[in-house]
Formats: C-alpha cells, sequence, structure tokens
C-alpha cells in the first residue's frame, strides 16, 4: 500500500511539473515541436545517466564521466584534424570511452579503490587529458567536417506544422537506442540480473560463486562508453569541441538516477525510472528557461526539487521499515 | 530431476586430501582427508570454529586450500572454481541466510546458475516456473515466486535456497547434481519445515545422491546420517558409521570432554515478584498479548512460523511500534532500542548478521554498543583498555572462540558469532533477557554453557523470554510457556512434566482451535 503511495507520489510529482508549465506557458510548451525539443536537449543526458545507472544498481559510481564527455569530443575533433574520416574519428573516441571505463572498472574491482575516489581521481586526469590534447582550446569551424555538425540538426521528418518541418531529432534517436541497450542489459539478461545482485547484496553474491570482480569491472566500460557517446552527441550538437564542455553531465545524470529511484520498488535503480527522472529535469530546464527564469535561480529551484523528492520517498521508505 | 546419479552404475566419489587453510593465526583446517559417496547422508560435527564451514566453501571453490586437493571419481578438481564444483555436480546451501534486495524468490534461486534464457534473453516464464517447482518439491506450493525475497520470513527463505539447489540446471557435459552440501540447513526451520528437508533428503540419497549435512542438532544427525565425521580444531578426528556410534561418543570426539546431559540440573523454584508486565499488547503481527514475566523465570516463547514470536520479543524491545501498556518493575517501558536497554532490557536478534553484529568492526564495539552510555566516563569517554577488558571476560563466559577481541566478527565462525551477541547481551547486567532463537548455531557442549549461563542469571533474579522453534531447548530451560497463534496468545502452561509430544500438540492445538 504505502509503496505504491510513496511510488505514485513521486510521478504525481512529475505530472504536477507539466501542468504547471502546460497552464504557465499555454502556447508554447505543450506543442509537438518543443517537446521534441525538450528530447533532443536531454539526449545527452539521457545517455549518461542510462550508463550510469548500470554501475549504481551494483552500488557503484562513476564520477569521471563528465570529463570522459569532454576528453572524447576533443579526441574526435583532434583526429578530424589530423585528417581522420568521421567513421574512424568515432571509432577513436569510443574506444577512449572504453578504455577509461575499463580503467576506472580495474581501479575498482581489481585494484580496490572505492570507486567515489577512483572515479574522482580519474575525472581530474580525463579532464587533463582533454586540455593537454587539444590545448585547451575550442576545436571549431573548417577543423570540423559539415557532416558531422549536420547530424545533430538533422533527423526523420514526422510532420509539417505551419509549413515547417518537425524533424524526429538524430540524437533522440541515438539516445533511445541506448536507453534500449541497457534495459535489454539490465532487465534481460543474466549478465544485468548478476549485476543488481552485486547491488543487492555482495556477500550472497560472492557465496553463489557470482564472479563479482568481473563484472564489477566490465560494468564501468558502460558508462566510459556511454560518456563518449554523449560527448560526441554535444560536440556535433554545438559542431565544436572544448575540454569543458561535458563537465555539467555527471551530477546531473546522478541526480537523474536518484530521482528514478524514488519511482521504483523498494528503491533500485532502474534505466527507465531514470528516464522519468532525466525527463523531469529535462522538462524543469525547458519550462523554466522559457519562463526566463534566471539561470541561477533556475539552479536552486532544481536543486531543491530534487532535495524534495528524495527526501519524500527516504521518509516514505522509513516508515515502511518500521511497519516491517 | 537432478539427483539421478548412479546413471553410470558405480555412485560417484569425492576425494579431498589433505585441505589446509590458515587465517593468519588460526590454523582453520589441519591436512583433512575425506571421502563424500553418492548415496549417503555424510554428517560433519564439530564444535564452533572446528573448521566445517571452511572445508565447505574450499569445497564450493569459493577459497583456495593452502595444500591438499580435491578429485571426483580420480579426476583432479580445480581450486577456487565455483562453476568447475557446479559442473561436478556439487551443490550448496551456505550457512547464513542471504536474501539479495531487490531481487524476487524466483531470481534469488537462480543465484548460483543461469537464468533460463529464450534467444539469449532471460525466459521469465521458465525462470519462475523452475522456481515453483522446486518449491513444490519440499511442499510449498502457496509462494508467488515473483515476490521479494526479502519479504519473505526467515524460515521461508531458507527453504526457498534449499529449493534453489533441487533445481535441475545441469548444463551440458556436466555432471548431474549428486552431492549436496548443506551447512546448518534447518537452524531458521520449524520443526514441520524440517521435516520437509527431511523428505527431500531421503529422496535424493534414495536415487543415488549424497548429502553432507552440518547441524548442531543431534537429534537431526542420529536420524538422517549414516556416517557421521569429526573435526577439531582443524583437524579431523573421526570418520565412523553412525550405527557403531552414540551421542555420547560423538560429543566426546567433538569436544574432548564427557557431557552427560545436554541441559543444566533445575534447582529450586527461582521465580519471585513479577517485573515485566504487558497489556494489550498489539504490533504489526501481534494482536492483544497479555503477558507477566517474574523475575528468576525463564518463560519459553512457543508457536508455528509466523505466529508472532519473534514479534513479541521485538514489539517490547521498541524496534516494532507497539500500543498496549507495558510496565518494566512498575515504570513504564520505553518505546526505543535505546530506552530498552537503558532500562535493562537486553535483547538476542533472531538475524545475527542483519540485526545485530558489526560485522567489519572489532568484537568487543559489538558487545559495548547498546551500553556506551553507562560504561564510559561522563557518558563521552570509554577506555579501549576498559572496553577489552569487559569483552574479554564476558567472551570467556560465553566460550567464544577467538584469535583476540579485536578480530572483525566476520572473520568468527557462524556460532561464534552467535556467542558475540550473547556477550553483548550482557554486558549491561540486564534485568530482563530477551532470547529470539539464541543457541542458533552454538555447538552441544557451548549451548550447555550458555544454558547454564542463562539458568544463573535466572538464579540472580534475571527474568528471560526465550522464544526458540528448538522444542527440546524450551523444554529443558523454560518455567512456564506461551503458545502464540497467528499473533495471538493461544495458551499458557507449566513446563514441568511436559514431553516434547505435549508441547507440539498445544502448537498444533492452537491452529485447530
Ligand atoms: N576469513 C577469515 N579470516 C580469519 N579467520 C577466519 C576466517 N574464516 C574463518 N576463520 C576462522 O577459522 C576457524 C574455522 O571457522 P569455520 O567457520 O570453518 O568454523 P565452523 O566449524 O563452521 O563453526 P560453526 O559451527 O560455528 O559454524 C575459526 O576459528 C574462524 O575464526
Ligand atoms: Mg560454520
Amino acid at each position: 500500500m504505502r509503496a505504491g503511495l510513496r511510488r505514485f507520489g513521486g510521478l504525481a510529482g512529475m505530472v504536477a511539473i507539466v501542468l504547471f508549465f502546460a497552464v504557465s506557458l499555454p502556447d508554447t510548451f505543450l506543442t509537438a515541436r518543443n517537446l521534441l525539443n525538450v528530447t533532443q536537449q536531454v539526449s545527452m543526458l539521457a545517455v549518461v545517466a542510462a550508463t550510469m545507472t548500470v554501475v549504481m544498481v551494483m552500488g557503484d559510481f562513476d564520477l569521471s564521466v563528465g570529463s570522459m564527455a569532454s576528453l572524447a569530443g576533443v579526441v574526435a575533433a583532434m583526429l578530424f584534424v589530423a585528417g581522420w574520416s568521421i567513421p574512424a574519428a568515432l571509432a577513436g573516441a569510443l574506444a577512449v570511452g572504453l578504455l577509461g571505463g575499463l580503467f576506472n572498472g580495474v581501479m575498482v574491482s581489481l585494484v580496490g579503490i572505492l570507486p567515489f575516489v577512483a572515479t574522482l581521481a580519474t575525472l581530474t586526469v580525463f579532464s587533463g587529458a582533454a586540455f593537454l590534447i587539444s590545448d585547451g582550446r575550442t576545436i571549431f569551424g573548417r577543423d570540423i567536417p559539415e557532416a558531422f555538425g549536420a547530424f545533430a540538426r538533422g533527423g526523420p521528418q514526422v510532420a509539417t506544422v505551419d509549413d515547417r518541418a518537425l524533424l524526429l531529432p538524430n540524437l533522440t534517436l541515438v539516445a533511445l537506442a541506448v536507453i534500449l541497450v541497457v534495459w535489454v542489459v539490465l532487465e534481460q539478461t543474466t549478465y544485468g540480473r548478476r549485476l543488481y545482485a552485486i547491488g543487492g547484496n555482495r556477500e550472497a553474491a560472492v557465496l553463489a560463486g557470482v564472479p563479482v570482480r568481473a563484472l564489477r569491472l566490465s560494468a564501468f566500460a558502460f558508462t566510459g562508453v556511454g560518456a563518449a557517446v554523449a560527448g560526441l552527441m554535444y560536440a556535433s550538437r554545438v559542431a565544436s569541441a572544448n575540454p569543458t564542455q561535458g563537465d555539467g553531465l555527471m551530477l546531473t545524470a546522478i541526480a537523474a538516477v536518484f530521482l528514478g529511484m524514488t519511482l521504483t520498488r523498494d528503491g533500485q535503480p532502474r534505466v527507465l525510472a531514470t528516464m522519468a527522472g532525466v525527463l523531469t529535469l529535462g522538462v524543469l530546464d525547458n519550462g523554466l528557461t522559457q519562463m526566463r527564469v534566471d539561470s541561477y535561480l533556475r539552479e536552486v529551484l532544481v536543486g531543491a526539487i530534487i532535495l524534495a523528492a528524495v527526501g519524500l520517498s527516504a521518509m516514505g521508505r522509513r516508515g515502511l521499515r518500521g511497519r516491517g | 530431476m537432478s539427483g539421478a546419479a548412479g546413471r553410470t552404475g558405480e555412485a560417484p566419489v569425492l576425494h579431498l586430501e589433505g585441505l589446509s587453510r590458515r587465517f593468519g593465526q588460526v590454523q582453520a583446517l589441519d591436512r583433512v582427508s575425506l571421502t563424500l559417496r553418492g548415496g549417503e547422508v555424510h554428517a560433519l560435527m564439530g564444535e564452533n570454529g572446528a573448521g566445517k564451514s571452511t572445508l565447505i566453501r574450499l569445497m564450493a571453490g569459493l577459497d583456495r586450500p593452502d595444500a591438499g586437493r580435491m578429485a571426483l571419481d580420480g579426476a583432479a578438481l580445480p581450486p577456487g572454481a565455483p562453476a568447475a564444483m557446479r559442473a561436478a555436480g556439487l551443490r550448496f546451501i551456505h550457512q547464513e541466510l542471504h536474501a539479495v534486495r531487490g531481487l524476487s524468490v524466483a531470481e534469488n534461486m537462480h543465484l548460483d546458475h543461469p537464468y533460463p534464457r529464450r534467444a539469449g534473453l532471460v525466459h521469465w516464464r521458465a525462470l519462475n516456473r523452475a522456481a515453483a517447482e522446486a518449491l513444490a518439491r519440499l511442499g510449498v506450493t502457496d509462494l508467488d515466486v515473483r515476490r521479494p525475497m526479502t519479504d519473505l520470513g526467515t524460515g521461508q527463505q531458507m527453504i526457498a535456497r534449499i529449493a534453489a539447489t533441487l533445481i535441475d540446471d545441469a548444463g551440458a557435459g556436466d555432471r548431474p547434481a549428486w552431492l549436496y552440501v548443506m551447512d546448518e540447513p534447518t537452524a531458521a526451520l520449524t520443526g514441520e519445515e524440517a521435516e520437509r528437508l527431511f523428505e527431500v533428503i531421503g529422496g535424493l540419497t534414495a536415487r543415488g545422491a549424497g548429502v553432507l549435512y552440518v547441524s548442531h542438532r543431534m537429534p537431526e544427525v542420529l536420524r538422517l546420517a549414516q556416517r557421521v565425521t569429526v573435526l577439531r580444531d582443524g583437524r579431523h578426528i573421526s570418520t565412523l558409521p553412525l550405527a557403531e556410534t552414540g551421542q555420547e561418543r560423538i560429543i566426546r570426539e567433538m569436544t574432548g570432554r564427557d557431557l552427560s546431559a545436554l541441559f543444566p540440573e533445575r534447582g529450586p523454584d527461582p521465580r519471585g515478584a513479577p517485573v515485566l508486565e504487558a497489556r494489550g499488547l498489539s504490533a504489526p503481527g501481534l494482536h492483544g498479548i497479555d503477558v507477566t514475566l517474574r523475575s528468576g523465570e525463564i518463560l519459553g516463547v512457543a508457536g508455528l512460523a509466523g505466529a508472532g514470536r519473534g514479534a513479541l520479543l521485538r514489539a517490547l524491545m521498541g524496534t516494532l511500534p507497539r500500543t498496549g501498556t507495558v510496565t518494566l518493575a512498575g515504570a513504564p517501558l520505553g518505546r526505543t532500542p535505546a530506552q530498552a536497554w537503558r532500562q535493562g532490557l537486553a535483547y538476542i536478534p533472531r538475524e545475527r548478521r542483519s540485526e545485530g553484529l558489526m560485522l567489519r568492526r572489532a568484537i568487543t564495539e559489538t558487545v559495548s554498543l547498546p551500553h556506551l552510555a553507562r560504561l564510559s566516563r561522563a557518558g563521552l569517554w570509554l577506555s579501549p583498555r576498559r572496553q577489552r577488558e569487559i569483552a574479554e571476560r564476558l567472551g570467556r563466559d560465553v566460550r567464544l572462540k577467538a584469535a583476540s577481541v579485536a578480530q572483525a566478527c566476520e572473520e568468527l565462525s557462524g556460532g561464534n558469532q552467535q556467542k558475540v551477541l550473547f556477550a553483548r547481551a550482557l554486558a549491561g547486567r540486564p534485568r530482563v533477557l530477551l532470547l529470539d532463537e539464541p543457541t542458533r548455531g552454538v555447538d552441544v557442549g557451548a549451548k550447555f554453557d550458555l544454558y547454564r549461563l542463562i539458568r544463573g542469571l535466572a538464579a540472580e533474579g534475571v527474568a528471560v523470554l526465550l522464544a526458540s522453534s528448538d522444542l527440546p531447548e524450551v523444554l529443558g530451560l523454560a518455567d512456564r510457556v506461551l503458545i502464540l497463534h497467528e499473533g495471538r496468545l493461544a495458551g499458557e502452561r507449566e513446563t514441568a512434566g511436559m514431553t516434547e509430544a505435549d508441547l507440539l500438540a498445544a502448537i498444533y492445538g492452537a491452529r485447530a482451535a
């Protein structure tokens, strides 16, 4: 009962936010164009948050995703400068993401450093590396191939509204693909269920012969690659790359996972719930921007809403345990 | 069906040869050799810390021996490889209950083997069906396997763990399951549930499978096993056919001493004035209970699983919210555990690992935690030396076997972890002891000492509330017994002259009524 109420409360809160903007911005908010726009705005966050969910189901974190996103963008841009083709440069950047993720995994699972500490350190390492290879400059203009920037602006047309084509943004499609992959991996494979087992009771997993180290190591590859994908999406969207452009992603992604956890039964991270968190944050940002709320005030508001949601859910949970 | 081992004619044989394992100063296993065959129940006995679970962890591939080898029908098995041991047809029920939060019963039952798959993805229906079928073999048909495991009571969780080993999942080229290793499987079960386990064990051995069975409950071992191996201090003492070995001999080989009785003699009736009085006590799972506990009295609490034994103690202790009036020596009893400890209640919870111990911390810290305010100077400063002395003294009283009191609780054997909780309960000189399955996993010799300790405390005027599914324990210790049924008081009897059959009849009678 109570659990249902608590989850329902979370959903109700999200619906309330949407309603609030729908009423306050009657002409612009609930339009197909704006909603598609929201999905594009949150697509990078969605990718990072989805892959963050993979490590968070084990009770781990990856703080290095933001700087990995920047690094991947910079790497791709530098490879463009060096004359690589688009596919080759993208592959190079994704490989950097994979290696960085595996490196995190080795530090956490084989060396045994707390994820918080290990990924805090690699955050600095990746960020420093991004500055080193880019010389601290923004790479833009002629150095970035036309088609790379065009990708983010394009997408299949779904309708024509007011004589203008309404596109389903390519970035949204990429995000959907990543979400689908993560959902299948976490919810429909033994591998993913083992990750949940590690998070639910590490000792039980060990006793059952689950190869905890190997699984933890490999899971960090997801966050590394996810961050690199997001970094490339960002670079495509702004048709440029600089060594700080992914910085904001990490905290927001973790916040989205936490928001999602308030919606699930017994408070576990689940990727679809994470997406509800991502959309909530995206809608908030979009609506408040349209209402011309000052950007600093916006940050205060978003932070307060996260605290309220997670706090209320924690209180609901305590009530549950008291009954238990 | 698993357990069809005799397929190739001869029963399989697992040889353990000269296995040794050392932890720091402790030689947990010292060149132990053992031969296990299909078709029989082989009991593994030994005091707490004798090395039984260590041996089992080596067999499961969870840990590597320092020396020695394992071989199945002559072929060597690799050490430290859980998957290889599964493929060799070995199945394990480890000592402690381990439920994975957030996963369903069916998923928890598939922790140590791959989920059924279709096109590479989890085949949920097959998964749930396999779990439900395995449970049905233990007579459990009314359990929704999609529920979260942590919603279940301890007994049912244990049943699910046991059922998990019965799921037939041998992969291609693997040996079908033929050896079931059970480390104290009945410790969390009621009599009824245990009976079902024994039936299944009978079925398994009849089909040619073997069972390695660890338990501190003598009657079970005498009834089930054909052969018994005794370990002491990590060394193999003997392996004998049970038919030629009496209970006395087993106990002597385990403990190195003679134990004529399992329970200490009763002195004169120590019961005095009422100490703890509850009127109309209700809590989740508990409805309007009236109890009076007198000083010096040992009051047993019996009932079926889910009858509310644990809830009664937890409601008194304040870990469950309660209504009704409860007084301690006339004064109202506080509603939080902190107040209860301060007023002189002491509690041994049923789940030692999740409810009592600080597993990663030193023994001393668990022992003194509830008493810090009282033990420390001005409520602020407790000298580590004083803390250590207290833990050492109490550790001796409860026959704790540990390298030192600075050792982390998670490194102790299961029975010794239980003794740490006993020490914790006694550290505050309690007026009322609330015991929930207090000797779970404690060896016979140490049990006797704990019983004597409880008796001694009662003789000094401490009142004891003893919830236990071990009926001989209730009868052997308690002066009076409460029978609970579905959260209500269904009866109250003096134990003098009562037999186990009488008590069972009273418990089941409560259900019929
Ligand atoms: N990880 C560890 N670190 C240090 N010591 C350990 C560790 N595991 C076991 N030991 C020690 O090895 C000895 C044997 O422990 P084991 O758990 O095998 O006993 P047991 O026979 O299963 O006892 P019980 O009946 O209480 O379960 C004990 O002295 C224990 O403290
Ligand atoms: Mg043990």
